[in-house]
């Protein structure tokens, strides 16, 4: 039986919407010269749009489009950031007229310019640091993120973060964005909820946000999760960056069984064969070929 | 009066189980537990754990740390909000086998630096033997890893630290400037300024047992014995 407790609503992004059962992959494509997993792949723009190209091939559902690292380093100011972001949007758009197109930004300015150029999500990572995003959101039609960064400013790091109990933390921090998105007049049915892996959180509280990721689906809103290649899987294992997928996978598969849906990925086909078991385990799908004793 | 001292940093990476199957940082344990040894050894009639916290005050000897806001793996135990320099404190004196008086002393973050040193002095006037224990860490802005990423000022900071605690320069501890530690992210300037309070005495022998900033944060471990 499957362990969802409140009712999932459809969930709409762009023109699509997604049924409840339905289990996305969000590409990652970075467009800066220093993020943490394979740095600067992807900051020329023709190899930008190469891995747009790529990830829509293998399956990825929405595109979500960044401009700044979420580790500290070199400043990107708002103007920096949508020079890096919005032609690029802009060029996605143009080459898929239909896929969900999601900015990766805390900036109003950077998110209002983004809907302009045709993004249709607004994944604010950092926890509401911009009120205004919401209204951004709200203004455009788009969606939006409600993370918990652990009141984390954006691009820094947890330093002894403490939680009494952390998922409930999550909660309160991300219901509150949430209402908050609706009160600005996002569309109840474009708003997510992401506990945030690593952000404002040691590993422990990673594991335990997993663990206990059924709660945050009980509440009905639609769960992301962004567990790729992160810290929390690097350090339960002992593994660096590059070595992080089948640790990866394993984070996919348990926040999809308790009720996640968006799934933020750099490998995108790794995760959607994943999905697409857990979705058959599940029995909301049917095997894809299946002839095994049936002959 | 005080009779002996030792400095001791306060990752929450110091709590047994706390980094998971590896026990991280050996030579720091190692250091911070002959630290408290020697403390614990020299028969004082009372252990004062000063630490840095949100806010000025004691708390009561029986608190210990609750490690579960740290690790929800780990049960739920110690004293609810007592903050993390004076629980790992209490936990080294425990460690070391310590069972007499102890006093845990908080001390606010944000006190100004005279605040600091007249807390150290009431405590050195203390007709009894009392030994200190002063929980503290360095900048945790030493290295582009580090949790508040590189701030090229801080290995200056740390060193000019370990610079006053090796050569018994105490007095220098008390010209920390708060708005530059609170930027480097120094939780140990108030700590640091209460045992420049606490011991007014000639130079102090002093023996660094430790210091090394390995996961960009300074940790040092030293003992200081008034002369």
């Amino acid at each position: 039986m499957s362990p969802r407790q409140a009712p999932q609503r459809v969930l709409r992004l762009g023109s699509h919407a997604f049924e409840p059962d339905r289990l996305l992959v969000m590409a990652i494509v970075n467009r800066t010269p220093d993020s943490f997993y394979r740095p600067g792949v992807t900051w020329d723009p023709a190899a930008a749009l190469e891995r747009v190209h790529q990830v829509v091939a293998e399956g990825a559902d929405i595109v979500d489009i960044g401009g700044v690292p979420a580790r500290p380093g070199d400043d990107v100011d708002a103007a920096e950031e949508i020079r890096r972001t919005i032609p690029f949007i802009t060029a996605v758009r143009d080459a898929y007229p239909d896929v969900v197109i999601s900015v990766d930004t805390w900036r109003h300015e950077v998110g209002r310019q983004a809907c302009a150029a045709g993004a249709d999500l607004l994944n604010d990572t950092w926890g509401g640091w911009d009120p205004r995003l919401a209204e951004v959101a709200a203004q455009a039609g788009a969606g939006i993120v409600c993370s918990h960064a652990g009141r984390l400013p954006p691009r820094t790091r947890p330093f002894r973060v403490a939680y009494r109990d952390v998922v409930d933390d999550v909660l309160n921090v991300t219901l509150s964005l949430a209402s908050r998105a609706l009160e600005a007049g996002v569309e109840h049915d474009r708003i997510l909820i992401d506990p945030a892996h690593d952000f404002g959180k040691n590993t422990w509280h990673s594991l335990q946000v997993t663990r206990r990721l059924a709660e945050l689906a009980a509440t009905g809103w639609p769960v992301l999760v962004s567990v790729s290649n992160k810290d929390f899987v690097g350090e339960t294992l002992d593994t660096p960056v590059e070595d992080r997928l089948a640790g990866t996978l394993a984070a996919t598969t348990i926040c999809a069984w308790l009720g996640a849906r968006v799934f933020r990925a750099h490998h995108v086909r790794e995760n959607r064969h994943v999905l697409t078991m857990v979705s058959a385990v599940r029995g909301d799908i049917p095997p894809a070929r299946a002839v095994r004793g049936l002959a | 009066m005080i009779t002996n001292a030792a400095l001791c940093p306060s990752p929450p990476l110091l709590y047994p189980g706390m980094t998971g199957r590896q026990a991280v940082a050996p030579e720091l344990r190692a250091a911070c537990a002959e630290a408290a040894g020697r403390l614990v050894r020299g028969e004082p009639e009372e252990i004062v754990v000063v630490g840095p916290a949100g806010t000025t005050r004691t708390w009561a000897p029986a608190s210990r740390l609750d490690p579960s806001q740290f690790a929800a793996a780990m049960a739920s135990t110690g004293t609810p909000g007592l903050p993390l320099s004076l629980g790992l404190g209490a936990m080294l004196l425990d460690e070391a086998g310590y069972r007499g008086h102890r006093r845990l002393q908080a001390i606010g973050q944000d006190e100004p630096a005279g605040t600091c040193i007249r807390l150290g002095a009431q405590l050195g006037a203390s007709q009894a033997r009392i030994a200190l224990l002063v929980m503290g860490d360095g900048s945790a802005r030493r290295t582009l890893k580090a949790p508040g990423y590189l701030d090229p000022r801080a290995e200056a900071l740390d060193s000019a630290v370990e610079s006053a605690i090796r050569t018994g320069d105490l007095d220098a501890l008390q010209q920390l400037d708060p708005i530059l530690a609170r930027e480097l992210m120094v939780t140990g300037r108030p700590a640091w300024q209460v045992l420049s309070g606490a011991i007014r005495s000639s130079r102090p022998k002093t023996e660094i047992l430790y210091c090394d900033a390995p996961f960009g944060v300074g940790y040092l471990v030293a003992q200081v014995q008034p002369a």
